[in-house]
């Protein structure tokens, strides 16, 4: 995991070298020094400058680029990205939010009021039973009963503890007005009658306390656990996982076919090879997918943080990038297919055929990876199929969560899917030059295929 | 002056049909050429070929003598047949996007696209989807758009189909301009009498091969000569079929149009002539671009 770390920081550097190094060299373009050439002339006097000072001298990568911003642009000017994106996280925020207010409907701070005498062990027996509840307890000296008795009715203090041997409430905990937490209440009862009894049965303060702080004899399950600290991030990120891919992918895919169907790719072909129109799309998309992912995660993150919520408490930041890290790699493997897809398609009516046997693979990995999330118990095939690049995105990210992964294996799964991502890149380019400009007639598989 | 196309050998079938039949012309620069031919000829698939389009199974695209890659077709605008442009783009930003992927900076791309919406009547529709322009600003828009990167060969097929006799002048004014400013033009058109009044210089192919070539000049005054005569009271021109080597090419308004085979006297149709009637009109006239073209495909 140190390793994933080192190499997420080393990428997070060059990344922002190489867009600090683009933005100087943009800020450093000339400004035109004469007026831009007039192209409509009809002399030779009002020619323009020779046509090849009208060009400027461009590398593939920047052809890439170009169609990667146009892609960005329209995607993120779209008004269903932008509903979509506040509803997406509007459920985020809500799926957060409304546990943690259930789960915080109660007190969660006991004050304690203490009058008389209380002994150090019944101290601590009043702080186990605010662990035990949930509550974070707080010890106030009250000098006499009646003051005790003012204060609860004031509402300065919840419980009161009388010589440690009683307990005055301002009315009973069961009552859903109450302020003090019957749990933590009944907890307390409970510990402070075991003390009170064990000082009835003859043992010293110092026999007392060995017993009251027994530790717990050793449990052991013959079987494995079923649950991990991590199987709630495990799930919601395969869950985000799953809706991400098939979003993203089917933007791509409409975006092929559209490019088709309007002829447009037609005239972006007589000026660019198929694959800097087909990467600088792929990457666009992946940009704007990588940008709404990074706002609907840190949304989550920071609205659990804000609401106080345990569900991702104590997740290595390692498991959180791994996750990001499949998500990465999982849209850079299906997203070739879907363009290859794309191509073979002019109507929008054909989409949803095509779709369907693409989502397949994504469809049995994400069912199978939820279902050992839960559980907790991958077998052998899950296993090895977190070593198979159309389903390592889902599997490995589930193994990763729970913590069933070690490094190495995780780096070659990361590895395998990086060449898969090569051979799906290269083929879905193959078949994309082939059928993108074929408007007439069906396209056969065998002519794309063929050599 | 731009460097001329040339085009060598082209070949391309598909399957048993064939595109392209040992295709060979040349695009020279400072002229308007018109590319003519039936439906069906290889005219699409010459121009898609020129931008790599579509494969060739044997041939050659020169531009200059070298052979066409993708930084020559950077310098290329092309106006496929069947227009396309992103519907739901606008209409300026479409334009600035494809003059910077022809290599233009940002602010030359926006000038040049200012520059060319104004040129075309457009220029009000500029922060408009191009899927709510009407026919013929669209079109105006894909011939901006061929036109924005200042290119040193234009090719557009069938750039003048579908507009009004307006928006026929305002593109054909800019194609002449290309021209006149030094550039490769050439377009395919099925309006002829356009073509003749635009082009100087016209190819005609026919089942992918070339059938005719040459300036409209050379092309309508070769071949046999043409006469128009128009005989009081003659609606039908049967007073010329008695004459040998002359035939009736076209009657219309009273006028007969002949065509003199090489020995014929014209002196001789004359007199047939008069012999029928009184004659107003007797006068020797070019071949008009349809007679070619139709005469090149037999």
């Amino acid at each position: 995991m140190r390793a994933l770390w080192v190499a997420g920081v080393v990428a997070a550097v060059l990344a922002a070298r190489i867009w600090f190094r683009r933005r100087r060299a943009r800020t450093q373009e000339p400004a035109p020094t004469e007026p831009p050439p007039r192209l409509a002339v009809s002399t030779a006097a009002r020619r323009g400058p020779p046509p090849s000072d009208a060009h400027e001298t461009t590398t593939p990568l920047a052809d890439v680029r170009l169609v990667a911003v146009r892609e960005v642009r329209e995607r993120v000017r779209g008004r269903l990205f932008k509903l979509g994106t506040v509803f997406i996280l509007l459920v985020v925020v809500a799926a957060i939010v409304i546990p943690a207010l259930h789960h915080s409907s109660g007190p969660t701070v006991q004050t304690v009021g203490v009058v008389g005498r209380l002994s150090p062990e019944a101290a601590r027996a009043l702080r186990a039973a605010g662990v035990q509840s949930q509550d974070r307890v707080r010890l106030v000296r009250q000098p006499s009963l009646p003051s005790a008795e003012r204060a609860l009715r004031d509402g300065t203090i919840d419980v009161a503890v009388i010589d440690g041997a009683e307990l005055v409430l301002s009315q009973p905990a069961s009552n859903a007005s109450a302020p003090a937490d019957p749990v933590f209440v009944h907890s307390v009862a409970i510990s402070l009658g075991v003390l009170r009894a064990f000082r009835a049965a003859g043992l010293t303060p110092g026999q007392t306390s060995i017993v009251a702080h027994a530790t717990p004899i050793p449990v052991r399950a013959l079987q494995q656990g079923t649950s991990s600290p991590h199987t709630a991030v495990s799930v919601i990120g395969l869950v985000l996982l799953f809706l991400m891919l098939t979003q993203y992918n089917t933007w791509i895919l409409m975006g092929v076919m559209q490019e088709k169907s309007s002829r447009v790719v037609e005239v972006l072909l007589a000026t660019l090879r198929p694959i800097q129109l087909l990467g600088g799309k792929v990457a666009g998309i992946g940009v704007v997918a990588l940008g709404q992912a990074t706002l609907i995660v840190g949304t989550a993150l920071a609205t659990a943080a804000a609401v106080g919520t345990n569900a991702l408490r104590g997740t290595p930041p390692s498991v959180l990038l791994g996750q990001l890290c499949w998500f990465l790699l999982g849209y850079a493997f299906y997203c070739w297919l879907y363009a290859a897809a794309g191509s073979t398609a002019e109507r929008q009516d054909q989409v949803q055929t095509l779709a369907l046997p693409l989502s397949i693979p994504i469809l049995v990995a994400y069912i199978f990876s939820i279902t050992v999330a839960s559980s907790g118990s991958p077998d052998l095939l899950f296993r090895i199929l977190a070593y198979f690049p159309p389903t390592a995105p889902f599997c490995m990210s589930a193994l990763l969560a729970l913590g069933l992964v070690t490094w190495w294996q995780f780096l070659a799964s990361v590895l395998i899917t990086l060449a898969g991502i090569v051979v799906m890149a290269r083929v879905a380019a193959r078949i994309y030059g082939r059928a993108i400009l074929q408007t007439r007639g069906r396209v056969r598989i065998r002519t794309l295929l063929s050599s | 002056m731009s460097p001329q196309l040339e085009l060598r050998g082209l070949r391309r079938s598909y399957g048993s049909v064939v595109a392209l039949d040992d295709l060979s012309f040349d695009v020279p620069a400072g002229e308007v050429m018109g590319f003519l031919g039936p439906n069906g000829a290889g005219k699409t698939t010459t121009m898609r070929a020129v931008f790599g389009l579509t494969d060739l199974d044997a041939g050659s695209v020169t531009w200059g003598g070298v052979p066409v890659d993708q930084p020559a077709r950077r310098r290329f605008g092309y106006m496929p047949e069947e227009r396309g442009l992103y519907p739901g783009m606008l209409v300026g930003e479409q334009l600035e996007y494809l003059g910077r992927l022809h290599g233009l900076g940002p602010r030359r791309a926006t000038a040049a696209t200012g520059e060319w919406l104004e040129r075309l009547e457009v220029a009000d529709r500029r922060a408009s989807k191009v899927e709510t322009l009407s026919h013929g600003n669209q079109q105006r828009v894909q011939l901006a758009a061929a036109l924005v990167h200042d290119p040193e060969l234009l090719v557009l097929d069938e750039p003048l189909s579908g507009l009004d006799p307006t928006g026929i002048d305002a593109i054909g004014a800019v194609l002449v301009d290309r021209a006149n400013a030094g550039r490769c033009v050439l377009f395919s058109s099925h309006q002829l009498d356009q073509v003749e009044d635009l082009c100087e210089r016209v190819a005609i192919i026919d089942r992918g091969r070339l059938v005719a070539v040459g300036t409209v000049d050379e092309l309508v005054t070769a071949g046999a000569r043409r006469l128009v005569v128009r005989v009081e009271g003659d609606r039908t021109g049967e007073w010329s079929r008695s004459t040998p080597g002359v035939t009736v090419s076209e009657v219309s308004g009273g006028e007969v149009r002949l065509v003199l085979d090489g020995g014929v006297d014209s002196d001789a149709v004359l007199r047939a002539a008069m012999r029928a009637g009184r004659v107003t009109r007797f006068s020797f006239e070019r071949r008009r671009l349809s007679e070619v073209f139709r005469e090149a495909l037999g």
